[in-house]
């Protein structure tokens, strides 16, 4: 006692800013000292929780084994499954618990195929789990919105599809982006129709994961792409013109050839490259008739499309612009006239330097 | 029929389980291993007559289990993989280095008895 007395005389004697050092270094001391014994406890909670979870995820596994391999021969539900649906049912009202059961559904979903798929799809809507993702769906925060969406595509619930119908046009593109490929999924070709309401823009990312989907559809038998190419949303017609590619469009080419005169710079060059694909011949005349009013992104589209689809009659044209201002074009007029008339394109060698483009002059040197 | 002794190395544990079950169900004996190097210490302790493997894989990856089971345990044992989409360059090198067969998740477990049949025979 007498020496903590000395200690507080001592402390008092201290001019102030020590005095103020130790109070600091008090205070810091005791939070430490707080703070370690607070990550101790929540280090062992979430042990705990994770301890928890890993032993229901084995119960739930094992649960679920049982379920997929007790159903009757003609594929009705058995009691066996009636009761794991049950049991299974009181357990996806704990929060945590469902978060396993959707992971272990997910995990599962991601690796097999079959009849293993529609027995877990059962799983999903006779356990309830659906009912959260619907209350997901209509959730306020953006982010639980599109979880749910992204769920009920996995499970593949046709059953909500008017639900999602009106999230098409969310003003958060991860919701719509998630619609989008919840009607793609399930219903692949049909599910295109959003792209008849849609404003908001389709980003390079959100139409190649439509393609990937679509491609994976066992019928690839294409629905009408015409009213997509007059949309009037930019991305939907750029859209459109993969579609027309990747499926080989011919009935289109007509469309495409109207097009070629379209507002947007980007969709008339994709046009040229689809028409390249589709051999949209006709088009040749066209764009050599309009070849100076053309962009120079243009006329180096028409350049490649001339590659493919060139024939004799070509020939006065690609000459014609062997000296073009731009390299590549240069360098494409002179691998076209090579395909075509290879004395002539060994006779550009004779050429003195100072006559020859920078194409050329390159070539030498390769 | 010849109780079969399989060894299946998968890292998700309801996979394993259910193709456990549906194999256990053909008459095989099933040894599960979570990892590549679970699967090496339990080829080496068993010889099955057959190894199914995943190729991604935590520790070892299934690449490597084929090549020891190869080179090193110089095994003739057929070996089936999985391999999940956007990694047919790895199914090429597993063919490569002594796989007999590789099936693409997601898959039917309905298919791989089929296939586990036709190895085993």
């Amino acid at each position: 006692m007498i020496d903590f007395q000395i200690l507080i005389d001592n402390f008092n004697e201290y001019p102030y800013l020590i005095k103020l050092a130790w109070v600091v270094s008090a205070i810091l001391g005791a939070l430490i000292i707080l703070l370690t014994v607070y990550l101790k406890f929540v280090r062992t909670i979430l042990r705990k929780k994770e301890a928890n979870s890993l032993e229901f995820r084995k119960e739930y596994e094992a649960l679920l084994i049982e379920y997929l391999y007790s159903g009757t021969e003609e594929g009705g539900i058995s009691e066996i499954q009636k009761n794991i649906i049950e049991e299974l049912k009181k357990h996806v009202t704990v929060k945590s618990k469902r978060k396993v059961i959707i992971s272990v559904l997910y995990k599962l979903m991601n690796e097999v195929s079959g009849e293993v798929t529609d027995a877990l799809k059962v799983l999903y809507k006779n356990t309830g789990l659906m009912h959260y993702a619907l209350i997901k769906i209509n959730s306020k925060k953006w982010h639980v919105k599109a979880k749910g969406i992204g769920e009920l595509t996995k499970f593949k619930i046709e059953s909500v599809q008017e639900k999602i119908e009106q999230l098409l046009v969310h003003p958060v593109r991860e919701v719509r982006k998630e619609a989008h490929l919840y009607f793609v999924n399930l219903f692949y070709f049909e599910g295109l129709n959003f792209l008849d309401i849609i404003k908001t823009p389709l980003s390079e990312w959100d139409q190649i994961q439509i393609l990937e989907i679509l491609q994976k559809s066992n019928d690839q038998e294409i629905c009408d792409i015409k009213p997509w190419l007059q949309s009037k949303n930019e991305t939907v017609v750029l859209f459109a013109l993969k579609l027309a590619k990747v499926y080989n469009q011919y009935e289109v080419k007509d469309e495409l050839m109207n097009m070629l005169s379209h507002n947007s710079k980007q969709v008339r060059i994709q046009v040229i490259e689809v028409l390249t694909h589709l051999y949209g011949i006709e088009a040749k005349d066209v764009l050599k008739a309009n070849f100076t009013q053309l962009s120079l992104e243009e006329q180096i589209s028409f350049f490649g499309l001339l590659e493919k689809l060139v024939i004799p009659d070509d020939e006065p044209f690609v000459e014609k612009h062997l000296f073009h201002k731009d390299f590549e074009i240069q360098l494409l007029a002179l691998k076209i006239l090579k395909s075509i008339n290879i004395d002539k394109y060994l006779g550009l060698n004779k050429l003195p330097p100072s006559q020859k483009s920078l194409a050329m002059l390159k070539l030498e040197n390769v | 029929m010849d109780r079969k002794k399989i060894v299946l190395a998968e890292d998700n544990s309801t996979l394993s389980l259910l193709l456990k079950f549906r194999l256990e169900k053909e008459g095989h004996e099933l040894f599960m291993a979570a990892d590549g190097k679970e699967a090496l210490a339990l080829i080496e302790e068993q010889l099955p007559d057959l190894i199914i493997t995943d190729i991604m894989m935590p520790f070892i990856s299934g690449l490597e289990v084929i090549s020891h089971v190869r080179n090193k345990l110089e095994l003739n044992v057929p070996i089936i993989v999985f391999s999940s989409a956007g990694q047919e360059e790895m199914v090429l090198k597993a063919f490569d280095l002594g796989a007999n067969d590789f099936m693409g998740k997601p898959f039917s477990p309905n298919e791989l008895v089929i296939r586990v049949k036709r190895q085993l025979n």
